[in-house]
This record gives C-alpha cells, structure tokens and sequence, in this order.
C-alpha cells in the first residue's frame, strides 16, 4: 500500500486522492486549466457525452437558490466522434486520471457511445449517467427503474474492459433497490447522487427562472440528501461509492467517506472557487489526523458501526 | 493579458446613482483589458457575478465596474466598502474589435449597458478620424449613468428616457435611427438589454458593422458549465448556441439571435 495518505482505489481505479472534479462542472478539461492543476486531481469526470452532438435547453439555463444552484443545461455536448477528436487529446496530456461520462436516449446508445470510446487511449473509467433531470428521453428515465438501469449496466458492461461507474438519481423513491439493481449486472462503482429535481419563479418576469421549467439542484442544500442516499446504499451493496452533493470543505468530505464513500466529486463549488478542490486536498491530511484517522481509507465507512450500536 | 484569478482591495468606492455603484481596482491586469470584456466577481452567493468594465485606463493605473444593485450578489457587492478586498477572475471574455478609425462610430448603451461603451469610447476614441456619436438610455433620468464622464471627455451623448425624465422620451432607437439616416455605412457598438440589443441589430440590418455586448445568466464564467448560451444565428452548424462567457459577451450581431 501506498505512503500517501490521501491514496484511495476506485473501482480498480488507483486515485492520488479522493477529490474528483463532477461531470458537468468541468467542461473537457481546458476550461479550468488556467486556474486547477488538473494533475493534482485525483480524477476529472469529463462532461457527458452522446453518440450525436446534443444541443442542450433554451437558456436561462441557471439559477442561483439559497445555499445552492439549479440548473437545466440538459446534457449538450458535441457528441463522442467529437470528444474523441478534440477534447480526449487534451486531458490524455493533462497526467490526471479520466473518467468519460456517457449519456444515451437509448440503451443501444449508451453502449454504442462506450463501444467507441474503448477504442480510445487515455480513459481510466466510465461513468454511466443515468441520472440526469434535465432531458425528456433516456437520462433519469433509466435512472429511476431498477430494470432498466440494470438494462444499461449490463449493456455498458459487455462492451468495455474499464471500470463501470453509475450514477444514481436521488429523484427516486428506493435509491437503494436501483443500486442493487445495477451492482447485480455489473458495475463496479456507484457515484451518488445526481441533481436533485427543483423548480424557480422569476418573479419580475412571471414565469419559470429556467428555459426548461425544471432543473437539478445542486450545492450545500443538497448536501444531507446525498449523505443519505450514500449511508443507506453503502449498507446494502458492496461496490465502492463516490459521494457527491454539497461538498465544500474537507469536513465534508469526511463526513461522506465516514458515511460510506470511498471518494467524492466535487463541482457547483468550483464555479465561485477554482481553486476549491485543490485547497480541499490540501487540508484533507490535517483533517483526517484532527478526526483520529491516518489515511482516507481509515475513514470509509467509520459512521456506519454507530448505526448498529444505536439501534434499541 | 490570459485571464487570471487575483484578489483586489477597492481603491475606491462611488454611488453614481440610486443603486448604481461604481468600484475601482488597481491592477495592471484589469486595465489591460479589452473594453467588453468582464470581471467574475465572487460574492457570497452560490455564483460569482460577471460585471463587465466600466474604466480601463492604464494611465492612472485603474479600471472599474459600474453596476445596478438587482439581487442578493449586487446588494452584497454595492455595501463593500474603500479597502476590502475582492475575489475576481478576470478579464474574461472576448470583448469589442477596435472601431475602424475612418467609419463614423456610432456607441449605444441602455442603462448598465452604458458603461462598457465607455471603456470602448475611451479607449479608442483618438483613433478615430471619422465623426463619432453616443447614444445613451435608460427606463428614467438616475439610470442613464456616465453621460458626465463622457461630458468631461469632449463628448455630448444623446441622452433618451422611456419617462421623459431626461432628455429626449423614448428609447434609443429615434435617435440610432436618426444616426444611421446620416451615416448609413456606420459601425453601431451597443450594449443594453437583451429586448434593445435586438432592435438595434434590427435597425442596423443592411447598414454597417454591427456589435452587440450580450448578457445572460452565467454560471463558471470560463465556458465550462454552458449555462450562459444565447442562440447562433446559423442553427445548421454545430453548436447551435454561443457562450456569452467565452464565445462573447461582445457578438456581431449576425452571429445571434436575439429573442
């Protein structure tokens, strides 16, 4: 095992630590270089991608809510060939690790979208999106039924040799019967949770605050959600989970890997804070040895012997 | 000048009018900026907020935004006091070309769309040879702000108001009008609400250049997030959006299309 006390593994995944930029938050990468050292990542989640281009919803596409952000982008993105072509080329230079996000309006899509990918170099895993609020067709609609999501995690399987991560929707009501679901057929990774559905009125204007009605809210408000959904998922499955929700500090980061994550994804945060990720690595040793822990993987999971002994 | 991430302290702080305030910061960076351009100012909400300058002059060494307190981020930023630092990242941005120095320049600001036109006008304004106008309005008379700065640079800005209240009643499009009778093969530089940016690249249609400074809500700033999108006037080719962040704020008003 490795010195370094920040070292965590994904999913077979060999992370230098637990702090991952969200998909979605980070564009390709090379928006943000100017301000992260992406390398001193532990991994970048690149903005989901779709077998053709995705043109997205009609702006206003955020809104600011208190302690949090809504948001109805609704996946656009130039497509695989694209990102294959263009944007693979400079995260494969930027020595971190890559986690390639996949959406599809079909099953079929979703694992013709990995297929192409495998041919590529430079991709540590997938991450599976089932989950995503903001399109009428494939997205969440996979994410909320456990056959279905299990559908597109076998079908992602069968077609890559890399880690399969999914992403689970908290806009359900068994978030845990959907990751058992997806555990059975294959995934090696849970990532948790996607946006929360929301809506907002632009009083001035009489009418809703986004182009698309409804939107995912994400940031601090949806912080005790994600612990939630990550602490009960975390006692029925036994594949490593990437908590995300809220995640500011490296306080809150532990309280995620003390509930169960085995790392994080950090991103509505580096929209006010670029630099926040890497202030949040920083901090995390001192963090954890205030808290009587040697290393994040002495953390995993820590709360969850206190819910046996708490129980009558 | 790449974009940076700095923390500044407020050289000075001036209300121009009712919630309008003007914050100057001293920084080779910023002034170095091309007029148009923005500074994404952190505040204590959950998104920074992207002002775009108001003064860039490498002279005295300052640069400014000018602002309307709208919501919670403008009413934390507008009670910041001489001295206080602030977060920002900046310039960002692709701010307006430099006029064509023998085109009669046409500058047209509505409101807190007035000031990135003045940053524009003092930056260029020597450069030009041929004639050039301003044209500044607003809603009522303590909204149209910078007509004394403009004053006090040699210029005499046609001033219109939706009330009345000050100058001509009505909005800048008779007097842009009036412009373009007189200069039909002008450049128009204009910055405003979205409604009057789409009817000033209407009356400009079949005239000369036309840029227009866009807002929209805005996410990361960088063109990460694609929250900040209006629609490209081509829908054919891929994307059929622009980022007001990165692929603007400052379009030719043929590449958008203004709803």
């Amino acid at each position: 095992m490795s010195d370094n006390p920040l070292a965590v593994e994904v999913a077979g995944m060999a992370l230098p630590n637990p702090i991952i930029a969200a998909s979605g938050t980070f564009g390709f990468g090379p928006e943000y270089a100017p301000y992260v050292n992406l390398a001193r990542l532990g991994a970048v989640a690149a903005k989901g991608v779709s077998w053709d281009p995705w043109p997205g919803n009609p702006p206003p596409r955020v809104w600011e809510t208190a302690a949090g952000l809504l948001n109805s982008i609704g996946l656009q993105n130039p497509g695989v060939e694209v990102f294959c072509r263009e944007d693979l080329p400079f995260l494969r230079r930027a020595q971190t690790r890559v986690i390639a996000n996949v959406i599809g309006r079909t099953i079929d899509e979703y694992a013709r979208v990995v297929e192409r990918l495998e041919r590529e170099a430079g991709i540590d895993a997938i991450e599976v999106n089932i989950s995503c609020p903001n399109v009428k067709e494939g997205g969440i609609s996979f994410g909320q039924d456990p056959d279905h999501a299990a559908a597109v995690t076998r079908a992602v399987r069968a077609v890559t040799r890399r880690p399969v991560i999914v992403k689970l929707s908290p806009n359900v009501s068994d978030p845990v019967a959907i990751a058992q679901a997806v555990a059975a057929a294959g995934a090696d990774a849970l990532s948790a949770i996607n946006t929360v559905i929301g809506m907002a009125i632009d009083l001035k204007r009489r009418r809703p605050a986004l182009g698309a009605v409804t939107g995912g809210l994400s940031g601090p408000a949806i912080k005790p959600i994600a612990l939630r959904v990550v602490w009960e998922v975390a006692q029925s499955v036994h594949i490593p989970i990437i908590g995300i929700g809220g995640i500011e500090s490296a306080e809150d980061v532990v309280e995620f890997l003390m509930a169960g994550a085995t790392a994080v994804m950090m991103g509505t945060v580096t929209f006010r804070d670029p630099g926040r990720m890497e202030a949040v690595i920083e901090a995390l040793p001192a963090t954890l040895r205030a808290l009587g822990f040697e290393c994040v993987r002495d953390a995993i999971g820590a709360a969850q012997g206190f819910c046996e002994e708490a129980r009558p | 000048m790449p974009p940076a991430r700095m923390v500044v302290c407020i050289e000075r702080r001036e209300v121009v009018a009712r919630d309008h305030v003007e914050l100057y910061f001293r920084h080779p960076a910023l002034t170095a900026a091309v007029p148009g351009q923005f500074a994404h100012i952190l505040t204590e909400g959950t998104l920074r907020r992207p002002l775009s300058f108001s003064r860039l002059d490498p002279a005295s060494g300052l640069a400014a935004v000018l602002f309307r307190v709208v919501g919670r981020g403008t009413a934390w930023l507008a009670a910041r006091r001489e001295g206080e630092p602030l977060d920002l990242l900046g310039p960002l941005g692709r701010g307006f070309p430099p006029p064509e120095p023998d085109r009669p320049w046409c500058l047209v600001g509505g409101g807190v769309g007035i000031p990135p036109l003045f940053a524009a006008w003092a930056r260029w304004k020597a450069s030009l040879r041929a004639p050039i106008t301003v044209i500044a309005g607003a809603r009522t008379r303590e909204a149209v702000v910078m007509v004394e700065d403009f004053r006090a640079g040699g210029a005499e800005p046609w001033v219109t108001t939706d009330d009345g209240s000050l100058g001509e009643a009505g909005t800048v499009l008779g007097p842009l009008r009036r412009w373009l009778a007189s200069h039909p093969q002008g450049q128009v530089y204009a910055c405003g609400p979205t409604p009057m940016l789409a009817a000033v690249a209407a009356a400009v249609q079949g005239h000369g250049p036309c840029y227009l400074g866009l807002e929209q809500r805005m996410g990361c700033g960088v063109g990460a997030c694609l929250a900040c999108v209006v629609p490209a006037a081509d829908r054919a080719t891929w994307p059929p959006w622009r980022r007001v962040c990165c692929d603007g704020p400052v379009f030719l008003a043929e590449e958008v299309r203004l709803e």
